[in-house]
């Protein structure tokens, strides 16, 4: 065998990622026996069960109908606000279909008569509903599915909680490199603060070992109920624990004890959000986008919170709205926060944009 | 009872030199690196314990000598009365025999029987020199070819007189009006189309790379619209003949056309052999018809070419790839990213900057899937790469691997002024063009791999 590491490392990250789509991690039970939690979080599409079905003749009229809702759009979205075009809607189509038709098999068979039933996890009448919305609202394609693909995982998302987005995989990326060199840091408390879906407090907690444990918080109970539910798909329960609460507030058991800090805070400058893409402006939460006049106002709360709840050695990351704010911000610690805050660092993320500050507590 | 009369047979049934070789079909060394080594012979194994008397005296017999009934019907004599064959459920028992003599005959063109025959008098001789043993270790390697290439000519007569004496038998049930000991034989001959019929395939699987999942690529030639809608409908062929065969169809790229059909577009078929068939494949098809495109109603010809690289996943034979090596370019709405953006257009690009080979995807759900994806993609195609310079490297490989450039028009389809599928290379051709582009490809597929065993065949 003359395997390499990363010939290894791809095809096991292929395997899981594979494995893992569709199958629930932990019975639905165990969703009843958690924490208090007042909100109850709504069950991605295909991880409902198929009690729907028709004919198979009327979902390709709707496939056909949807098919060609998306092709009209053409690049319009693109050129008012940089939204999707047809390519994107229609490949956003194809995976609608994967997630709500149990045996998808159908798509490629130009066998049957058209009466055959296919069983399905939504009603055909939500099917044309949700494609509405999806084209004529702009409603995200992730509160359509009720899900996100992030790195290896499949997270559950709805309305009232931001979509995890692709850049800050990297803050998971950096993180495991670090602690696989970090015996200490990887048996630590680490937290992740506004959790939102709880992404990056379940990659960080797929890659702390024994002891090692991550505090997400978020100040919306929404936010918070979804991220639950995340945990426990993913058996994370004893891994990652979920705080409701503003920023540091639910933490302040934690004051010089954290072994790390991340955070992706909203950052985008107040005057900039009505110019966003309607998938983004008009439906994603603004708590979670909106960083005040200058969009710092979440990150420089966040400088002081690394200084205060750091353990010595502990380290932090925050995701930024790009070189601007990360300069900044690395020139608020150095002038503020120099006594405790060290080896500071501005990372891009794959588009090249400067995205990250990290460093350590002295 | 029909024990009996089939002792009684088979004291006429073989001239005694055969028996005189049967006697040591369990003792011969196996070789399991020798130049002619389909699976299925590999599954009998040869006791490796000969000593060097014992070699000398059994190579001094006559090899094998062909095997007939007591009517003198042979295999080949079978071959050439070209008797019907028929589905497998209303064949008479000449139907069945024809069957199973086709099989045999190319499982012996799998072999390049006279080759083999040639190198094993060859090796006869050698193993009979006085002074073999003075070098032990060359004698140690001639004699396990002999004995390998024995027992492959010995499995082949075995089904060559298993035949033989089938028939024989339901000649003589039926001289005698026994019509139990008839249905049994018949039913032991129908038994012995099948497996022969497995081991057909499994001969003509035999390459290197045959048994693994492979890669289906498909481009548009030049010709817009109807050309694109053109490869649509091939990678749909495929679709459906390996979903009809069983194979898990995964679409690994689609690059859509502005008005209709794909530009480009890759499918991953998981399975056993689905290289083996599918590399079958490889080339340019064409297509005549009268477009649906066209509001003159012409008649148009494209292009749509083929590629089908093997999937050798964590085979040792896979290509080391340096991460340093790699440009892994991310497509990405422009402007500000992060939160401003919410886009599932997560493809991702890999160069390998060495080779300026590439791979993308962009069908995952997430850039890490694409990531993955695409790198899978790309060790295969790396792989191919390794594959086809070790081909040239080794004049002996097979064609088929240095084809992958796209160069030969293989398929011709024509729909309009009248419909057939013709093979250019094996002259196959099927009326019935829609079936065909619904799937029904095996018949293409078994012409031209047992037609590339006759092409291997006479460059020997």
């Amino acid at each position: 065998m003359k395997l390499t590491l990363t010939n290894h490392t791809f095809s096991t990250l292929l395997n899981s990622s594979f494995i893992n789509l569709r199958r629930p991690f932990c019975s639905a039970s165990l969703l009843s026996s958690s924490a208090p939690i007042s909100v109850k979080p709504q069950v991605p599409i295909f991880l409902r069960p198929p009690i729907y079905s028709a004919k198979l003749s009327d979902l390709k009229k709707w496939h056909n109908w949807a098919k060609s809702v998306a092709s009209s759009i053409g690049s319009s979205f693109v050129q008012s606000d940089n939204g999707p075009d047809s390519e994107i809607l229609c490949r956003e189509l194809k995976w609608f279909v994967e997630d709500v038709v149990e045996d998808k098999h159908w798509l490629f068979s130009e066998m049957g008569d058209g009466d055959e039933r296919v069983k399905m996890r939504a009603d055909l009448e939500e099917l044309y509903c949700l494609w509405k919305q999806r084209i004529e609202e702009r409603k995200p394609f992730q509160y359509v599915v009720g899900c996100e693909h992030w790195k290896d995982l499949v997270l559950s998302v709805e309305e009232g909680v931001l979509i995890p987005r692709p850049e800050t995989e990297l803050i998971v990326d950096l993180v495991s490199d670090l602690v696989s060199k970090n015996e200490d840091l990887r048996r630590g408390v680490w937290a992740d603060l506004g959790t939102g879906s709880g992404a990056l407090a379940i990659g960080i907690g797929r890659v702390l070992g024994n002891g090692g444990k991550v505090i997400a918080s978020d100040l919306s109970p929404v936010a918070v109920a979804v991220a639950a539910y995340n945990v426990q798909r993913y058996c994370l329960q004893n891994k990652v624990e979920l705080r409701e609460g503003s920023w540091l507030e639910p933490l302040k058991d934690m004051e010089g004890k954290l072994a790390g800090l991340v955070s992706n805070p909203p950052y985008i400058p107040s005057t900039d959000i009505a110019g966003l893409q309607a998938e983004v402006g008009k439906h994603e939460p603004r708590v979670a986008l909106d960083g005040g006049v200058d969009g710092m106002d979440a990150l420089l709360h966040l400088c002081d919170g690394a200084d205060l709840m750091l353990k010595p050695g502990g380290f932090f990351a925050f995701e930024t709205n790009g070189e601007k704010q990360c300069r900044e911000l690395v020139d608020y610690m150095k002038s503020n926060r120099s006594a405790s805050l060290c080896n500071l660092e501005i990372i891009a993320d794959f588009a090249g944009i400067q995205r990250f500050v990290i460093g350590f507590h002295r | 009872m029909s024990h009996f009369l089939r002792k009684s047979l088979s004291s006429f049934l073989y001239r005694p030199t055969l028996f005189c070789c049967r006697h040591f079909s369990h003792s011969h060394p196996h070789n399991t690196t020798s130049l002619f080594s389909p699976t299925w012979l590999s599954r009998n194994s040869y006791t490796n314990g000969l000593s060097p008397t014992r070699a000398r005296f059994w190579a001094s017999q006559p090899a094998v000598t062909e095997p007939s009934t007591s009517d003198g019907l042979t295999v080949e004599g079978i071959i050439s009365n070209n008797w019907t064959i028929l589905d497998e459920n209303d064949g008479d028992w000449k139907s069945h025999a024809a069957a199973i003599a086709q099989s045999i005959t190319l499982i012996k063109r799998r072999l390049q029987w006279k080759k083999l025959k040639v190198r094993l008098n060859m090796l006869s001789v050698q193993l009979n020199k006085e002074d073999l043993w003075d070098d032990p270790v060359r004698a140690g390697k001639i004699n396990r070819e002999h004995g390998s290439l024995l027992g492959k000519m010995k499995e082949v007569n075995g089904l060559e007189r298993e035949l033989l004496e089938h028939i024989e038998m339901i000649k003589l049930a039926r001289e005698e009006n026994h019509e139990e000991l008839e249905l049994e034989s018949m039913k032991a001959l129908l038994n012995m189309r099948r497996n022969a019929k497995e081991k057909e395939i499994e001969a003509l699987l035999s390459e290197e790379h045959d048994s693994c999942s492979c890669y289906i690529e498909v481009q548009a030639g030049a010709g817009g619209t109807e050309s694109m809608d053109w490869a649509s409908m091939i990678m749909q062929m495929y679709k459906s003949w390996a979903q009809q065969r069983g194979y898990k169809v995964t679409v690994m790229e689609e690059m859509p056309g502005e008005v209709a059909g794909i530009k480009r577009a890759t499918i991953k078929v998981d399975g056993e052999f689905a290289f083996g068939y599918a590399k079958s494949e490889i080339g340019v098809h064409r297509l005549v018809r009268i477009s649906p495109f066209d509001s003159n109603k012409r008649r148009h010809t494209s292009f749509a070419a083929v590629a089908v690289i093997p999937n050798l996943g964590d085979q040792s034979s896979s290509v080391q790839i340096n991460e340093s090596d790699l440009r892994i370019e991310r497509f990405r709405a422009s402007g500000a990213g992060g939160q401003h953006v919410n886009t599932t257009e997560s493809a991702v690009k890999i160069t390998h900057i060495p080779t300026g080979v590439t791979a993308t995807c962009q069908n995952e759900r997430s850039q890490h899937q694409n990531k993955a994806s695409a790198m899978a993609v790309l060790q295969s195609r790396l792989n191919q790469l390794e594959m086809a310079r070790q081909a040239q490297l080794n004049s002996q490989h097979t064609q088929s691997l240095t084809d992958i450039t796209w160069g030969s028009q293989i398929r011709s389809y024509v729909l309009h002024p009248y419909r057939m599928v013709k093979d250019l290379r094996t002259n196959y051709e099927v009326s019935d063009a829609d079936s065909v582009l619904e799937g029904d490809l095996d018949g293409f597929i078994m012409s031209y791999l047992s037609a590339s065993l006759d092409k291997n065949e006479d460059d020997a």
